[in-house]
């Protein structure tokens, strides 16, 4: 009741706002700028008021205000001023030039803060507004675009959405390519991107380089993502609450040809007795009322019966056309929640903050959900020369989801199937498995429901920092962080039995089948399904600790500084699993609910680091900065107690400086050129880049083994070689910042390049050797590129803001050397498709084979003159890298009083991807691209001489069966035909926020902010015209696979395997939505 | 107050300074073993020859024109158009992989005590070579399966790699002969269960096998005869009466992944559901309407089921077992024939429940069919005691058996005059063992009917449907794994045509 009548309050005192101002008089003066120069253009306003002016071309201006009034001056590249009026009539100002950016603190690796001079190589921050701009649930996809030289991959788009983060491209070939995670200081995994809520986030700051995280070691040798968290802040408590209410909606889906039904290969072979020579009447054979594939006869509104007779007798009959959007309409519109809260205060020794966050998400595949709740806790307290902080997270989440392949399952279902009436297959006798229409592949429905992986994640992590003061030169730090991230899950598959009329009986009526041809009992139902169930647990221990001396001692004009540390790293996992391929009672998903032999493993792993580091930096005036540093390192991964040391501890090192020309020769500074700086750097890092007991020949149990009592081993396919060391890498960078035009253009401009050599790689060797892998250091990689930033302050006063950005990167690699005799070997792929290493290559390079082109050169496809059909070359050909070379992104914020509008798109370029789901949905006729069955020629064919060279362009010879025969084999068998540019632009994120006006809220004494937000992510992609299939960005097949076990707690990492995308993975969705963000 | 700070911070900055080499002594893969005991490499080796046979003996079921797919699935063009590359039919990387458990074996079963382990190893070493090169022609052999100390090895010719495996079985009867099994180990040994003399029959059937595969290679006669009457005089013999199988009844087990790769492949899960797989492969109609012309019903009721397959007893029709029910597909057909109304491969190799039998990897009746070439071919050149009509007549007694027929129904063809079958009234003695033995190996061993057609052409099986030509595959590709890490030795074989480019015994 109270709070209700304040709020009438404030609205009822805003109507007299007006006459506040009675008593007003005017007020003159001229702005000038600290060297003494006019600054026409400044904007004048009166503090909690709407009024305000500019000065004019001679600086000079005029403005009428109260006794009390306070003038607040603004100029984009100056510090505002704020002036009490008091009694004067002429208020003449100096505004002091805003140098606040070239000031920022960095916070650097190892929790080192730096200012921005002192910064000899390219990084980024993001500040907390941007990461929770477009209110993305996840860091990762947050950072997307906005930072340059950042690639983040969308792996898949489910509930528990799965993601990799690069910086700079790829350098290793085998081992890990993905950036060091780092959450106040200490190291964690990729896991945390999946976890952190994005509010709790002060800034990120992006280390791009090996260089940059030099002082981690190892660990951060891709580059380094360092997440500080909000600590709280020393003042009143504050209370925000905020909730985002988010939809999400399928945003791409292939392109589906709706002219023809049902139907495979059933009219007569070419040749053998029966052949029917016009493809129409070959078209109407086709047809059949339980296929999957769609290459019967074109739609024609007739009623028939979809399927076969159920066992009561009833038949599903309907209209022979296609229901628009149908495909579409089988998913579900996705559903998140967001509510959090969090307390934040102190006083002169304390602060504090709490924070507490629940996240609920459904999906787009009906039935899967997950629910995240999490809390953070983060305090400080001061004892003069000591300052200890502590933070605290658990996390607690828990997915539901379905292993079925949902989407390949719906691409088997014809156009005029309304398939989205079939849900309720329990109860709707057609959507039933024993009575569905399809005899190949099940109802979606069924098949989702039936399958599910259920886990639940418990991540604890938490972190104590001592800082002790010790003299004015002397500062020791400690931080000891522990995590521990656990997952217990269960995933299962129903039982069903099918009907014996399903499995022998149900037939095709007349008059649309016959027994002698299409059989009786439904094809898919000879398989009972009896069920299975598998239930697992991980954990993950991690303990970090990391020790630092900073030593500050100036020499005349040189401030110097030096950190020594000492740092420590644990990290032990543990899986266990059981599992049973059959279930007795329905529905109950206990392993011990089994008939047959129980399954399951384990696995265990722990690895240790430690090593010691020291860092120098010299000043000389703030404009001559050089900085130095030195580490060595021990690892458990490369130690043997037999072994050499230095193959398990090394020293590496870096160096690196930055000058300001604009310091030290003040001359050079004008209006144009406000600042400059160049920085470049040397480094010299090492990668314990080696699978986990690598070192180690092992002789697993044979497949399958033990069979009752019998053991069986075999000779592991790994030989590891005897001189294993780990991996070096070489970086060198070079950059410039720029600020210009009174600080309002802003460009950075940074190259770089790194060359790792010695990697530790598994070698494809050949399996006449014995084994089919050879680990050993060999093979080297350059990696190189470009970055370049560009910030333009358009406007900045006290009501229209207007920035904007443009990004751009450029990053390539190179394979220099591999094995000797060996050019190159796979990732992976299939056997028409593989993604490959090749010496003297961009890698990942993407190999598919294709069609067979003149020997002339001509450009035509040859075709063999007796069928029509392409030939097909079998030799798989380079079709390009995989991997985007150019990335940019460009952003826009403008705010006009208490509206802010923003925006951000992101470009990714430069590689091409094979689609196997165009290949799949060849095969089931539902691709756009199949829509003509007329009787037709190949494209630019032609057929190939006599003489073996030369050809002629083809002008008669269709092929021979167009309707089917043309497109599931030959067609689809041509790889080339599903080989894409992977360029795609989206809007990552938009954003209209408006923030309700301070005089009001200040009257509610309740508020002290309020916002509400529209937002969308990724509303459009554009992608190329040839690009039928899907997001380019989903291009993984290693790790994009959600059917089958997920048991480890970390999220799929390690696979390089890139550009190859199949429809394991939900399609790519856009989401919109609504937050409210309220603070006390 | 100070000095409590310093303590606090002293305390954890000692956990990252006292570090020594002994913290990083947990290097110790916890989940594999380091090191194995040759017995237990034996044992999987052997299974895993089963797994990796089944592929080959599938694809050579097809291409020997016994088998072929129903339209229940896509046809597969790879395997019926022969639209194939080397990053097809890969059996090449299983072959070796399992090679190197072998060699294994034999490395290291001096040191282990287990001597008596060498012998078999080195037989099953052997055949395995046999059928690499029956699919590949020149392939590593004296270079390979050695490690890093050659990692590019060198390509053997074939003939040179057939005359060293006589060699090799020569070696593994001598460590036979002197290495009595130990009785604690014959459960390692899922073949014979320790039987020295079995596995020196079995090494002289091989042994035959390999001579026999080159008999119309007119240079190599005189060895062949030689080897022949060397084997006849160290008097162990051949194996009789029974086929050579991996896995006795007790060893193969009621769950996913551990039972005969057969029926785990065509037949039924651990549970008893039918699987998937169970539509895909289909008797051609060449060999279902031979079997019916010959009147050979028979052995016909076990190669196939009558159309419907397996009923509800296990091993019987659905439908009646009368010969119009059996019904064969068109090799290569793409259309017309569902699986439902066809006739899937028989209670021979498949019936529900029967997940124990051993994996057949060479028939008795093969042997015998050898024997009957051999006499046949090379008459007193070879001193074995029976004649050719002999072997002939034992062959297809040991078809029947093999498959479930009553034996009778073999003796039964004496005097029969059905050609190919009565060998005395048969035209060309010769074609009729070729035949036999093509038959004799339905459903076991496709390998086998694939070499033997290359070999003699017969029978004159029909070309596949949808081919236009009359080319058709004589070997496979050397893979794409092998060409891309030993590409300069890969290369040296010249270009491969799977169409013209034949195993040295293929001579037309």
């Amino acid at each position: 009741m109270k709070q209700r009548f304040t709020l009438l309050a404030a609205v009822a005192m805003l109507f007299c706002g007006l006459t506040l101002f009675a008593q007003d008089r005017t007020i003159t003066g001229k702005v000038t700028a600290d060297d003494g120069s006019v600054l026409p253009g400044v904007n004048i306003t009166l503090r909690g008021s709407n009024r305000g002016t500019n000065t004019t071309a001679e600086g000079t201006y005029q403005i009428a205000a109260p006794n009390n009034a306070v003038l607040v001056f603004s100029f984009i590249g100056f510090k505002s001023q704020e002036v009490a009026v008091g009694a004067q009539s002429i208020v003449n100002v100096k505004l002091v030039a805003d140098a606040s950016q070239l000031q920022e603190v960095v916070v650097t690796a190892q929790g080192i803060r730096k200012s921005q001079r002192e910064i000899n190589y390219s990084y980024a921050k993001v500040a907390n507004e941007d990461i929770t701009l477009g209110r993305a649930p996840r860091l990762a996809q947050a950072l997307a675009g906005k930072v340059t030289g950042l690639a983040v991959y969308n792996v898949n788009n489910s509930v528990d959405p799965s993601v990799k983060v690069v910086l700079r491209g790829y350098r290793s070939l085998t081992g890990n390519n993905e950036a060091l995670v780092v959450v106040d200081g200490m190291q964690t995994t990729s896991t945390v991107l999946a976890l952190i809520n994005p509010n709790d986030i002060e800034s990120v700051t992006v280390l791009k380089g090996g260089q940059a995280a030099t002082l981690y070691g190892s660990a951060g040798i891709n580059g380094a993502i360092v997440i500080t968290t909000k600590k709280g802040a020393k003042g009143k408590l504050k209370v925000n609450y905020s909730n985002s209410t988010n939809f999400e909606e399928i945003s791409f889906l292939p392109q589906f040809q709706d002219k023809y039904g049902s139907g495979s290969h059933y009219a007569a072979s070419f040749g053998s007795a029966g052949y029917l020579t016009n493809y129409q009447d070959r078209l109407k054979q086709n047809w059949r009322p339980y296929e999957n594939q769609q290459y019967g006869d074109a739609f024609d509104g007739s009623m028939r019966i979809q399927g076969r007779v159920l066992e009561d007798g009833s038949k599903l009959e309907i209209p022979y056309s296609a229901i628009n959007n149908v495909r579409r309409k089988t998913f579900d519109r996705g559903v998140s929640m967001n509510n959090q809260i969090n307390f934040e205060g102190g006083d002169e020794t304390t602060t504090f903050r709490l924070a507490l966050e629940n996240q609920k998400i459904a999906g787009i595949v009906p039935k899967d959900k997950s629910d995240r709740t999490g809390i953070r806790f983060a305090a400080s307290k001061e004892y003069k020369r000591l300052t200890a902080s502590f933070t605290a997270n658990y996390t607690q989440a828990k997915y539901d989801r379905t292993s079925s392949d949902f989407y390949n399952d719906v691409l088997n279902q014809p156009a005029n199937l309304p398939l989205y009436d079939l849900r309720d297959w329990q109860n709707n006798k057609f959507a039933n498995p024993n009575g569905y229409y399809n005899d190949y592949y099940n109802n979606p429905y069924f098949n989702k429901d039936i399958n599910r992986n259920n886990y639940k994640d418990a991540n604890i992590s938490s972190n104590i920092a001592l800082e002790f003061r010790a003299t004015d030169w002397l500062r020791l730090v400690n931080r000891l962080g522990v995590m521990n991230n656990s997952r217990t899950g269960k995933n299962y598959t129903s039982k069903f039995l099918y009907s014996d009329w399903a499995k022998t009986k149900a037939f095709v009526p007349a008059p649309w089948g016959i027994d002698d041809v299409d059989g009786t009992g439904i094809y898919r139902a000879i398989s009972d399904i009896l069920g299975g169930v598998s239930d697992y647990s991980s954990t993950e221990n991690v303990i970090n600790n990391e020790f630092q001396a900073h030593v500050n001692k100036d020499f005349g004009n040189f401030k110097n500084n030096l950190i020594l540390g000492g740092s420590l790293y644990q990290r032990y996992t543990k899986a266990i699993a059981v599992s049973s391929s059959s279930i007795v009672v329905p529905d109950v998903y206990n392993v011990s609910n089994r008939q047959g032999i129980l399954g399951g493993g384990e696995g265990n792993t722990m690895e240790r680091r430690f090593g010691y580091y020291a860092d120098v930096t010299s000043n000389y005036k703030n404009w001559l900065i050089l900085n130095a540093s030195g580490r060595y390192d021990a690892t458990s991964r490369f130690y043997k107690p037999a072994r050499n040391k230095n193959y398990w501890s090394y020293f590496y090192y870096g160096a690196g400086l930055s000058f300001i020309p604009t310091d030290a020769f003040p001359g050079l500074k004008s209006n144009v050129l406000n600042y400059a700086k160049v920085r470049m750097n040397y480094n010299k890092n090492a990668n314990d880049n080696i699978p986990l007991y690598g070192l180690d020949l092992t002789y697993p149990n044979g497949s399958g083994f033990p069979f009752g009592n019998t053991v069986g081993l075999t000779v592991g396919n790994t030989l590891p070689d005897a001189n294993l060391k780990p991996e070096i890498v070489y970086s060198g960078e070079i950059g410039a910042e720029l600020q210009m035009f009174n600080n309002r253009v802003n460009f950075e401009f940074s190259a770089y390049t790194q060359n790792s050599k010695g990697q530790v790689i598994t070698v494809r060797v050949p399996n006449t050797t014995g084994f089919s892998n050879l680990l050993i250091n060999v093979g080297e990689t350059k990696n190189w590129g470009y970055e370049g930033e560009f910030k333009y302050l358009i406007a900045r006063g006290t009501k229209l803001n207007w920035d904007f950005s443009i990004r751009y990167s450029y990053n390539d690699n190179k394979v220099i050397d591999l094995y000797p005799g060996i050019n190159e070997f796979q990732y992976g792929g299939f056997t028409y498709a593989t993604t490959n290493v090749i010496k003297g290559e961009r890698f990942p390079m993407l190999k598919t084979n294709g069609y067979t082109y003149a020997p002339d050169g001509s450009g035509y496809v040859l075709i063999n003159p007796t069928t029509g059909y392409p030939i097909l070359n079998t030799s798989l050909v380079n079709r390009g890298g995989t991997l985007p070379r150019h990335i940019a992104g460009l952003g826009s914020k403008v705010s006009y009083g208490n509206l802010t509008f923003n925006f951000n798109f992101e470009y990714r370029g430069g590689n091409v991807m094979f689609s196997d789901l165009g290949r799949q949905m060849t095969f089931t006729g539902a691709g756009k691209w199949t829509e003509n069955r007329d009787p037709q020629m190949v494209p630019n064919s032609a057929t190939l001489n006599a003489d073996g060279k030369t050809v002629t362009p083809n002008t008669s010879i269709n092929v021979r069966e167009s309707e089917y025969g043309y497109w599931v084999d030959n067609y689809r068998l041509i790889s080339e035909n599903f080989v894409t540019p992977g360029w795609f632009i989206k809007l990552r994120d938009i954003n209209l926020a408006y923030t309700l006006p301070t005089s009001l809220l200040e009257r509610t004494k309740i508020f002290s902010r309020a916002e509400i937000a529209f937002f969308g992510r990724n509303l459009f992609t554009i992608v190329d015209k040839k690009n039928y299939y899907t997001d380019p960005e989903f291009s993984n097949v290693a790790t994009n696979s959600f059917t089958g076990t997920i048991s480890s707690v970390t999220a799929p990492s390690g696979s390089n395997n890139v550009g190859i995308n199949t429809t394991g993975q939900t399609p790519p969705v856009r989401q919109y939505g609504v937050s409210l963000n309220l603070t006390f | 107050m100070k000095l409590k700070s310093y303590i606090l911070v002293v305390a954890l900055a000692l956990m990252s300074t006292a570090c020594n080499e002994q913290f990083l002594d947990i290097n110790t893969n916890p989940n594999s073993l380091p090191t194995a005991s040759p017995n237990y490499v034996f044992t999987n080796a052997l299974r895993q020859s089963a797994s990796n046979m089944l592929g080959p003996n599938e694809l050579a079921s097809y291409w020997s024109g016994q088998w072929t797919q129903s339209n229940g699935y896509i046809l597969s063009t790879t395997i019926f158009t022969y639209t194939f590359t080397n990053g097809d039919f890969n059996y090449w990387d299983g072959y070796y992989d399992n090679l190197q458990d072998y060699q294994f074996v034999i490395d290291n079963a001096d040191a282990q005590g287990q001597k008596f382990l060498k012998g078999p190893a080195k037989v099953m070493k052997a055949l395995l070579f046999q059928q690499l090169v029956d699919m590949y022609g020149n392939l590593p052999y004296t270079d390979a399966l050695k490690g890093v100390s050659s990692l590019a090895p060198k390509f053997d010719e074939q003939q040179s790699v057939y005359d060293n495996l006589i060699k090799l079985l020569d070696e593994a009867i001598v460590d036979l002969k002197a290495n009595a099994f130990a009785s604690a180990f014959a459960g390692s040994d899922i073949v014979f269960a320790g039987s020295n003399t079995k596995w020196i029959r079995f090494a002289n059937s091989v042994k035959l096998r390999i001579l026999m595969r080159q008999a119309r290679v007119a240079a190599k006669e005189a060895t062949i005869k030689s080897e022949i009457n060397k084997i006849v005089t160290e008097g162990s013999g051949f194996i009789t009466g029974e086929d050579v199988g991996i896995g006795s009844t007790s060893f193969w087990q009621p769950a996913d992944g551990q039972m005969n790769p057969i029926y785990e492949n065509w037949g039924y899960s651990a549970a008893g559901a039918k699987k998937a797989l169970n539509n895909y492969p289909r008797l051609t109609k060449y060999l279902i309407d031979g079997l019916k012309t010959s009147a050979d019903t028979l052995r016909l009721k076990r190669i196939a089921y009558a159309i419907g397959g397996e009923g509800a007893t296990a091993g019987v029709s659905t439908r009646a077992e009368v010969a119009a029910n059996y019904v064969g597909v068109p090799f290569g057909a793409s259309s017309g024939y569902l699986p439902t109304t066809v006739s899937a491969p028989g209670p021979s190799i498949i019936a529900k429940g029967a997940f124990n039998r051993p994996y057949i990897i060479m028939t008795a009746a093969e042997i015998q069919l050898n024997l009957a070439e051999a006499k046949e071919r090379f008459g007193t050149g070879v001193s074995l005691t029976g004649t050719a009509q002999s072997y002939f007549e034992e062959g297809l007694v040991q078809s029947f058996r093999a498959l479930g027929a009553a034996t009778t129904g073999a003796a039964a063809f004496k005097g029969s005059k059905v050609e190919n079958y009565d060998y005395v009234a048969s035209s060309n003695k010769l074609t009729a063992i070729a035949f036999q033995k093509w038959l004799a190996s339905c459903n076991f061993t496709g390998l086998e009917a694939w070499a033997e057609y290359r070999k003699t052409g017969v029978p004159a099986t029909p070309q596949s449907l949808g081919v236009p030509d009359a080319k058709r595959p004589v070997r496979l590709f050397y893979p794409n794994s092998e060409g891309g890490s030993n590409s300069a030795n890969v290369n040296a074989q010249g270009t491969v045509d799977v169409f013209a480019t034949k195993i040295f015994w293929d001579i037309d």
